[in-house]
């Protein structure tokens, strides 16, 4: 074969989640330690092609990224046409548990970006004891909201469009064209109503302010990662967040915005990498 | 009736009509609307994709969609080749109250990216 192949290899599998089988979309590369990858809301694992691609990370790491339900090539449940997609805090820890049963994944290492990076401080909070470590890109307890979020899904407002416009603003302007327009094209592909139902679980159901008790960092390191160029999740959302968490060790990135890993790659991974190098 | 016109607010109008008055893009786009520079209110009017005129606005009764107002600080700061973090973007503007966004948001939403660019036309290319 005359062309280069990538490393990544995309599989389907189904599991339930909530009582219901949902066929699971998830792309994984190398050998070794667990490392499960968590995309932003509205949007789906290519946000990782990089990391999947790192011979230097799959050297030492099975990097996994799926497809929450409802994203990327993850259908919705089936019935999902009589219903309105709204994420909760508990559909979204059962949604990571359940994907890191199916694939037995041992005492794997979570990483999640912006309502990932939320769900992995609760993942910290309830199960320390079923992971090896957690990073928090982008995490915070509780950020200010700065739009309405039923912009994002109404008849007259083309919905793909308005989600890449309002969060490109969140892309730092160091960030190469070419990840920042893939970034935003994610965005646009979103299913409709899907960054909306999203946001539902980042907006509504999980303020995690004076809830986040009993982390154990000495058991599963707590690592928070955040771009200076975030006005969603600031920095000084992280930095106080990271005040009721003790152990939880905290970077700011300079000339990164609220994807890190997708909208500059070689940046993150200046980050990323002195946080894999101690798991 | 004369209005206040401050010279910085005079100077950030005529950089952004300069740089702004041949914006276009293959879309469908139809808007009127008002940007401010401090105290000196522009009417921008598209058509068909395109910017058709930038004009100090001036006149009674003004009829537009939205209003996009910011400080000359927010738009020094917003232009820079590379703006600092949280003086980078429209809504990062807003939340810091050197800008506000008014008015009827539909055709600004429905337009949002097309909106942000042409704010953005003025800006210094990263050398």
């Amino acid at each position: 074969m005359s062309v280069e192949l990538e490393p990544i290899i995309g599989r389907y599998t189904t599991f339930e989640i909530e009582g219901k089988k949902c066929r699971v979309y998830f792309e994984e590369a190398g050998k070794g330690i667990p490392l499960v990858c968590l995309h932003t809301a509205g949007a789906d694992n290519r946000q990782y092609r990089h990391l999947l691609n790192d011979p230097e990370i799959t050297a030492r790491f099975r990097v996994l990224a799926f497809d929450m339900p409802w994203h990327g090539k993850s259908y919705p449940p089936e019935g999902w046409q009589d219903t309105e997609y709204k994420l909760s805090t508990a559909l979204y820890v059962e949604t990571i548990m359940a994907f890191c049963k199916a694939l037995e994944l041992e005492r794997p290492v979570v990483m999640g970006c912006s309502i990932g990076g939320r769900i992995v401080l609760q993942l910290a909070h309830l199960h320390s004891d079923k992971f090896r470590a957690l990073i928090g890109v982008e995490a915070a307890d509780h950020q200010e909201p700065w739009y309405d979020t039923s912009w994002l899904h109404r008849g007259d407002v083309h919905g793909g469009e308005v989600c890449a416009a309002l969060v490109s603003g969140l892309v730092a302007p160091q960030s190469p064209a070419v990840h920042r327009h893939e970034t935003l094209w994610q965005y646009m592909q979103g299913g409709p109503g899907i960054f909306k139902g999203d946001l539902y679980f980042y907006r509504v159901d999980s303020d995690l302010r004076g809830k986040l008790t009993g982390i154990k960092t000495e058991l599963c390191p707590l690592y928070l990662l955040t771009g200076e160029y975030d006005f969603s999740c600031t920095p000084e959302d992280t930095l106080r967040t990271a005040q009721s968490i003790p152990g939880a060790q905290v970077t700011v990135m300079k000339e990164c915005g609220h994807f890190p890993m997708s909208e500059n790659p070689a940046k993150f991974r200046d980050y990323l990498m002195p946080v894999l190098n101690k798991i | 009736m004369t209005h206040p016109r401050s010279e910085q607010g005079a100077q950030f109008f005529a950089r952004f009509r300069d740089a702004a008055t041949h914006f276009c893009r293959a879309r469908q786009v139809d808007l009127d609307f008002v940007v401010q520079f401090a105290d000196v209110p522009a009417l921008v009017t598209v058509r068909g994709g395109k910017v058709t005129q930038i004009s100090e606005a001036k006149a009674p009764l003004l009829a537009y969609e939205f209003a996009i107002k910011g400080s000359s600080l927010g738009w020094a700061q917003f232009w820079l080749p590379v703006p600092a973090a949280g003086w980078h973007d429209i809504f990062a503007l807003n939340k810091r109250k050197e800008f506000s966004i008014e008015g009827n948001l539909q055709p600004l939403m429905a337009h949002l990216q097309f909106v942000k660019d042409l704010l953005a036309s003025p800006r210094e290319e990263q050398s």
